[in-house]
């Protein structure tokens, strides 16, 4: 809801993504905040920001998928990796410059998830989950049994940085302000993909597919291009990560990576793309504190052993998301919404 | 032309492994309509289980084994406490999301309990093979097979024919509906996991007898899949067939292809025909054909 003295008077207006000046100003403070991060934090913090920007594209992708159209993908990781393996190969063999390997890269994942989306035609609900896991399963294979020139099998691709007019992306600050170039081109896109024509067909699927063929959405062409956009955004994902790394490998896009996504989708909250933003952050900054944490924990008790931080964190996620979908299965968002209207509508009950 | 045989033969009976493995899918979903997407970890933990008794306790095998059992009956008890109980009702997209939060937490807490050494899990069926004329058979697939096929009729029967497993079947039709009958979901659930539990422990110790353990062994709930789709999720006598099939095709493959391949393809030839099945006939052999009427 709006807070008081703000009343949509066109459609324009109700649609709007920004409403009023605070927003604005929040906004552009977040901006501002995003732009001199890298200038603020020391280099770890500037790769994990970097990272969680990566994160945050393929994110929005599966929540565009998952959360709007509501069909479980389990094969983000390996869309990514297909994005994240085209933009290499053709940077490699190509010499494509980045601003054309990239969307590209992407391309070449949409249509490696719009295949899988097309079984949509037979099949649905978790048989279709299954196809996507089938996905993962192949992509690992492929990659590995393909010819060794064209993706490096087992070695893995190694990329040259990013160069535009004789500047390459190769410190950790540049390939920073790349990433987050391209993931407020994506956030943005998504929004207005969210709010359009495809947007609002994706969630009356999601609902119920029966009703919304009845009103005359094509169903199976909804869900395959859900699965269209989703792939795409991971591929955009994996070539900035293809980029970032320098380095492309298969067990980089492994089912866990999937289930991690879908983990930051849930936590972050189902049908937001603020909240797979909210998701990434939240997930990743806990990854993140386990590791740094990790060797001081091991250090008061070494009886521990070194393995146990990353065990633990597994059995502290895992909870997390259990816990998410017993006791608030809408998110992060959803609670923040609710915070938003009662502090809106204080000091009235409603 | 004896290659052929042996190829066939432990085909089949690695088919019968998968299909005690994809029996744990498909009583789970039997008696909750939960896809347990979990089912690699609870056989890997169902393993631990066996090992630490055994193994490590130093219990002997004929008071380990079954003191493992039911520990896993427990943990599955545990498990439909802690998460499904408070579920029950809920969309049944929330229940299997759980199943995917499950997976990461089984698999932190099995490392968290027994760590992520390669552990040597203990010898419960001899290692000789049986050797008929010159077919050689794992004594362990063998043993596991008759197992399998006896606890595949078994549940099937008791799905099928008693009132208690009717009344889980009516559970795995529609939630609401069972509830509407006077039968409980939440006991339903409960059975379930218990039942799955048990099934696991059950497939990790032919699966693992005499084999090294470590966590990565989760990998046999993925390739069980492809056995529960091609029977369809409702059938449990029919993993038996379907098992076969697949173990037979995986085996032939395996031995015939991955020269010309260059290897792997056997693993990944059950996914491929788990597409297939998915395009031609999504409901499996014997599943339950669901109408929708528009």
């Amino acid at each position: 809801m709006d807070p008081a003295g703000v009343f949509a008077t066109s459609f324009e207006r109700d649609q709007a993504l920004i409403r009023t000046r605070g927003q604005w100003i929040a906004l552009a403070l977040f901006l501002i905040a995003l732009l001199v991060l890298p200038h603020v934090l020391g280099p770890r913090l500037v790769a994990i920001s970097t990272n969680m920007l990566i994160m945050a594209v393929v994110v929005i992708g599966l929540q565009i998928n998952m959360g709007y159209a509501g069909q479980i993908n389990l094969g983000q990781a390996a869309f990514m990796g297909v994005g994240a393996y085209a933009t290499g190969a053709l940077a490699i063999k190509f010499n494509l410059p980045f601003w054309l390997s990239i969307p590209l890269g992407g391309c070449a994942a949409a249509l490696f998830g719009f295949i899988f989306g097309l079984s949509a035609v037979r099949i649905k609900g978790f048989y279709l989950a299954l196809t996507t896991i089938a996905a993962q399963t192949l992509f690992h294979f492929l990659i590995l049994n393909l010819p060794q020139s064209w993706f490096g099998g087992s070695n893995g691709l190694t990329l040259q940085p990013a160069q535009i007019f004789g500047f390459s992306f190769v410190s950790d600050t540049s390939i920073y302000y790349l990433c987050l170039a391209v993931t407020v081109a994506m956030v943005f896109g998504a929004y207005g993909i969210v709010r359009s024509r495809h947007g609002r067909a994706f969630v009356a699927v999601c609902d119920d597919d029966v009703a919304s063929g009845l009103m005359g959405i094509n169903v199976v062409r909804t869900k395959a291009t859900a699965f269209l956009i989703g792939a795409f955004y991971a591929g955009i994902g994996g070539a900035l990560w293809a980029y970032y790394v320098r380095f492309v490998a298969v067990d980089q896009f492994t089912l866990f990576h999937s289930i991690w996504f879908i983990a930051m989708v849930i936590v972050g909250g189902l049908g937001s793309i603020t909240g797979a933003l909210i998701g990434v952050f939240v997930i990743k900054a806990i990854q993140e504190s386990f590791v740094t944490l990790g060797p001081s924990i091991v250090a008061q008790f070494p009886s521990l052993g070194g393995d146990v931080v990353f065990a633990l964190m597994n059995v502290f996620l895992g909870g997390v998301i259990a816990a998410f979908l017993i006791f608030e299965p809408r998110g992060l968002m959803h609670r923040w919404n609710i915070l938003k209207r009662s502090y809106r509508l204080w000091p009235f009950p409603y | 032309m004896i290659d052929f045989i042996n190829y066939l033969i432990n085909g089949a009976l690695v088919g019968l492994l998968y299909a005690l493995i994809a029996m744990g899918f498909v009583v789970i979903y039997r008696a909750s309509k939960v896809f347990n997407f979990a089912q690699g970890e609870l056989v890997v933990f169902g393993g631990f289980i066996v090992w630490w008794m055994v193994a490590s306790m130093g219990l002997p095998l004929w008071v380990g084994l079954p003191l493992a059992f039911v520990a896993a009956a427990l943990f599955g008890l545990l498990v439909e406490r802690v998460f499904f109980s408070r579920l029950a009702g809920e969309s049944v997209f929330a229940m299997v999301m759980v199943t995917i939060g499950l997976l990461i937490l089984i698999r932190g807490l099995i490392l968290v309990l027994f760590g992520p050494q390669v552990r040597s899990f203990p010898i419960i069926f001899p290692l000789q093979p049986v050797i008929i004329g010159d077919i050689l058979i794992p004594r362990s697939l063998l043993v596991g097979g008759v197992i399998t096929v006896i606890v595949g009729f078994g549940l099937s029967w008791f799905f099928n024919r008693t009132r208690a497993g009717l009344r889980m079947t009516a559970v795995a039709e529609d939630h609401q509906v069972a509830l509407s009958m006077g039968i409980s979901v939440k006991r339903s659930i409960a059975f379930a996991w218990i039942l799955g539990a048990v099934l696991s422990t059950l497939g990790a110790v032919i699966f693992l007898s005499g084999k090294s353990l470590n966590f990565l062994a989760s990998d046999i709930g993925l390739a069980a899949l492809p056995v529960a789709l091609l029977a369809g999720f409702e059938a449990i006598a029919g993993v038996l067939l379907a098992g076969l099939i697949v173990g037979i095709i995986q085996g032939l493959v395996t031995a015939y292809l991955d020269p010309i391949v260059g290897g792997a393809i056997g693993t990944v030839f059950p996914f491929i025909i788990m597409l297939l099945i998915l395009f031609i006939r999504p409901t499996g052999m014997f599943g339950w054909k669901t109408i929708e009427r528009v």
